[in-house]
C-alpha cells in the first residue's frame, strides 16, 4: 500500500497530461511536414502503426540520458560510468572517452560476486582454459559437460529439492517453461506485478490467464473459487491444471511474497505453486536459501522453484528445481533445453564456486559474513532513509528499496543530480511501473561498506531536498539536524 | 493529506492509470482552469467561454476516447488494436464507476454551458449535438459497434 500526498497525485496527472499534449502537438506538426515531403516507400505498410511508439518517441527519448548508461568496469560497489553528451536534445547520445567513478546503487550485486572474488575468479578462469567460453551446442547434442551435471546437483542441493535443470538465460527460463507446463485448457493465476518474462511465457502457453491483486491472499482465494466454479471459458469443463505464479521478492516493490498463506490456499484448492526467486535466492534467508527459508515454508510444498543466477551469484542463467519426474519431463520437452545453447562453462563454474562460498564449503566463513552484511546494510539504509522523510517501499531484510518520486520531472532531476555527485541510481517510470508511481530503485550489496552507505545517504538527502521528494515529515534526530537539513516546500 | 494507492489488477497499461485516486479531481480542475484561460485570453462573456470549453472538450475527448484505437506501447503486441480507449477501460466491463463519471461530465458541462448562455440559439444547437454524440458513444449497447463502418479496421 503506497501513501501518496493528494496534491502530488494531482500534479503528477497534470504533468503527464501536459507532456502528452505537447507530444501530440509535435506529432501533429510532424505529420504535416511529412505529408509535404514525399516518401520513397510507396505501398509499404508503416513499421509502427499509429500511436504504438508514441511513448518512446515523445516521453522516453526526452530523458534518455538517465537510462542505459554505459559502464566501463565490473559492476562492483564503485564503478566507472562513461559520460555521454547529446547535440540534438537527447534524441541521439554520443559517448566520450571520459569516465567518472561512481558509487553503484543500481546493480543486482547482492552478495558482491560481481567483481573478482578470491575463490571464484581463479576457478572460473581455469574452467575457461579447460572448457572454452562456449559449449557451442545444445544440451542434448554435445553441450552437457561435467560442469553442467555438477551444477544441476549443486543447485538442487542448495535449494533443497530433489532435482534441478539449468538454462543459459534467466528470461528464457520463464518464457520457455510455462508453455511446456501449461497448455490450452489450463489456468495460470499470476500476481498482478509479475515480471515480463512470466507474462510472456503465460501468453505463449495458450492457457487462460487470470490476475490476482498483488500479494493479497484473500483475493487469490476469491479468484480461485470463481474460476474453479466457472470452469474453462465457453465449455465450462473443469480445468486441466491450475498453476499460481508468484515471485519471492518483487523487484519493483522490494516486498516479500506472502508465501505461507498463498501455499496454504493452493493446497486447499489443489493448485500448483510456481515460485520465481530471481531476486531472493542467495540474498535472503539465514543461509541464503531464499524466501522459503526466510518465511519458514517447506520446499516440498512449493511445486516448482525457479530462480536466476544473475543477481546473487554474479553469473548468468536460470534454473528450475522440482521433483525428479518433473525435471525428467522438462528435459524431454523444454525447447530451451533441446535447442538453445547450454550455459557457458565459466559461468557455470562461477555459480558452483559462489554457491560453495555461500554455504561455507570453501573452508571460510565469508558466505555467512556476506549474508549478515547484506542484511545489516539493507536494514540500516532503509531505516535511515525512512527517518529522513523519504517514502521507501519494501519489507525489512529485503535488499531492494524503491524511493518514490511520482512526478515525471523529478525522475531526470533526481537521476542527473545524483550522477553529478558521483552516485549512480536507477530510476524507473511508466510503463514499467504504474503511471503515478515512478521511483528510484536502490539495490544494496554486501560489498558496500558503511562509509559508502553513509556517503550515499548524504548525497540522496541533499538531492532529495533539492528535488523535493521528502513526502513524509522527517523524524527529528539531533545528529541530522546538526547537518543543517532545511525542508524545502 | 495522504491517499492510499491500491494496485489494480488491470493489465492494460493504457487504461490502468485511470483507476488511481486523484484522476477525477484532476479532470474537473483541468476543465475549470481551461475555462479561466479562455475567459482571460478571449475576453468574452462567461457563457461563450463555457461553450468553447464544452465544444473543445467534445473534440478532444471524442478523438482520444472514441476515435483513436490501440495503445501507445508496442509491447502489447497489438491485442488492443481494434478497441478504442473507451472500450478498453475497466477491461470492457460496462457501467462501472469510472464510466458513469465520464458519462456525467459532458452532461454537466452541457447544462452549465446552456444555462450561462441563456439557451440562445446557435450555441444551443452545437452544444446539444456535442452532448448527444458523446453520451450515445458511451452507451453499453455501443460497445464495439461501428456505425456505417466509420473507424472500422480494414
Amino acid at each position: 500500500m503506497i501513501t501518496i500526498p493528494y496534491l502530488t497525485a494531482l500534479t503528477t496527472y497534470f504533468s503527464y497530461g501536459l507532456l502528452f499534449a505537447f507530444g501530440q502537438l509535435r506529432d501533429f506538426f510532424r505529420k504535416i511536414f511529412d505529408w509535404c515531403r514525399a516518401s520513397n516507400l510507396q505501398g509499404y505498410a508503416p513499421i509502427c502503426l499509429g500511436l504504438e511508439d508514441f511513448y518512446i518517441r515523445r516521453l522516453y527519448l526526452r530523458i534518455q540520458d538517465c537510462f542505459g548508461r554505459p559502464i566501463a568496469s565490473a559492476p562492483d560497489a564503485w564503478f566507472d560510468v562513461v559520460e555521454r553528451y547529446s547535440n540534438d536534445n537527447n534524441k541521439t547520445l554520443k559517448r566520450t572517452t571520459k569516465k567518472s567513478r561512481c558509487l553503484n546503487l543500481g546493480s543486482y550485486n547482492y552478495l558482491g560476486f560481481a567483481a573478482s572474488d578470491e575463490y571464484c575468479t581463479p576457478r572460473a578462469i581455469e574452467s575457461l582454459k579447460r572448457f572454452s567460453p562456449s559449449t557451442c551446442s545444445a544440451r542434448v547434442d554435445g553441450g552437457t559437460t561435467t560442469l553442467h551435471t555438477e551444477l544441476e546437483e549443486c543447485v538442487a542441493n542448495f535449494v533443497q529439492k530433489p532435482a534441478a535443470i539449468v538454462f543459459g538465460m534467466g528470461y528464457v527460463t520463464n518464457s520457455a517453461i510455462l508453455p511446456v507446463l501449461m497448455g490450452k485448457g489450463g489456468l495460470i493465476i499470476s500476481d498482478s506485478l509479475n515480471h515480463n518474462s512470466i507474462v510472456n511465457g503465460a501468453r505463449g502457453s495458450g492457457a487462460t490467464i487470470r490476475v490476482f491483486q498483488h500479494n493479497t491472499p484473500s483475493h487469490l482465494e476469491k479468484v480461485l473459487r470463481e474460476q474453479i466454479a466457472d470452469g474453462q471459458p465457453r465449455t465450462h469443463r473443469p480445468w486441466k491444471k491450475i498453476i499460481v505464479v508468484v515471485e519471492g521478492i518483487y523487484s519493483m516493490e522490494g516486498e516479500l511474497c506472502k508465501l505461507p498463506e498463498i501455499v496454504a490456499i493452493c493446497k486447499k484448492y489443489k493448485a500448483y505453486v510456481y515460485l520465481d526467486e530471481a531476486h531472493s535466492i542467495g540474498a535472503v534467508g539465514k543461509s541464503g536459501r531464499g524466501v522459503c527459508e526466510l518465511l519458514g515454508v517447506d520446499t516440498a510444498d512449493v511445486d516448482i522453484m525457479m530462480g536466476t543466477f544473475t543477481k546473487s551469484f554474479g553469473s548468468c542463467g536460470g534454473y528450475i528445481a522440482g521433483s525428479k519426474e518433473l525435471i525428467q519431463y522438462l528435459k524431454y520437452t523444454c525447447p530451451a533445453h533441446l535447442y538453445a545453447t547450454s550455459i557457458s562453462p565459466p559461468a557455470a563454474q562461477q555459480i558452483i564456486s559462489s554457491i560453495k562460498v555461500i554455504l561455507g564449503e570453501d573452508g571460510t566463513s565469508r558466505g555467512a559474513q556476506k549474508l549478515a552484511r547484506i542484511r545489516e546494510n539493507s536494514n540500516f539504509f532503509r531505516s535511515e532513509l525512512q527517518k529522513m522523510g523519504f517514502e521507501v517501499l519494501g519489507d525489512n531484510d529485503s535488499p531492494v528499496m524503491p524511493i518514490m518520486l511520482y512526478n515525471p520531472a523529478k525522475i531526470p532531476a533526481f537521476s542527473r543530480e545524483c550522477l553529478k555527485q558521483n552516485v549512480a541510481v536507477v530510476t524507473v517510470a511508466f510503463p514499467a511501473t504504474p503511471l503515478l508511481l515512478a521511483r528510484a530503485r536502490i539495490c544494496i550489496s554486501a560489498s558496500h561498506t558503511k562509509e559508502d552507505l553513509v556517503k550515499a545517504l548524504e548525497v540522496i538527502s541533499r538531492v532529495g531536498d533539492l528535488v523535493g521528494i521528502k513526502y513524509f515529515p522527517a523524524e527529528p534526530n539531533k545528529q541530522q539536524q546538526e547537518k543543517g537539513m532545511i525542508k524545502v516546500d | 493529506m495522504y491517499v492510499k494507492a491500491h494496485r489494480p489488477t488491470d493489465l492494460n497499461r493504457n487504461t490502468e492509470w485511470f483507476t488511481y485516486p486523484g484522476v477525477w479531481t484532476t479532470y474537473i480542475l483541468i476543465l475549470f482552469f481551461s475555462w479561466l484561460i479562455v475567459l482571460s485570453v478571449l475576453n468574452c462573456s462567461s457563457g461563450l467561454a463555457w461553450t468553447i470549453v464544452h465544444l473543445s472538450h467534445f473534440l478532444v475527448t471524442y478523438h482520444f476516447f472514441h476515435w483513436k484505437k490501440g495503445t501507445p506501447f508496442a509491447d502489447d503486441q497489438g491485442i488492443y488494436n481494434r478497441l478504442t480507449w473507451w472500450e478498453q477501460i475497466d477491461s470492457g466491463k460496462q457501467l462501472t464507476r469510472n464510466r458513469k463519471f465520464l458519462t456525467v461530465v459532458p452532461v454537466v458541462l452541457y447544462l452549465i454551458a446552456s444555462h450561462t448562455t441563456d439557451y440562445q440559439h446557435p450555441m444551443l444547437f452545437f452544444n446539444t449535438l456535442a452532448v448527444f454524440v458523446l453520451v450515445v458513444a458511451k452507451f453499453p449497447h455501443m460497445h464495439k459497434v461501428r456505425i456505417f463502418g466509420i473507424n472500422a479496421d480494414q
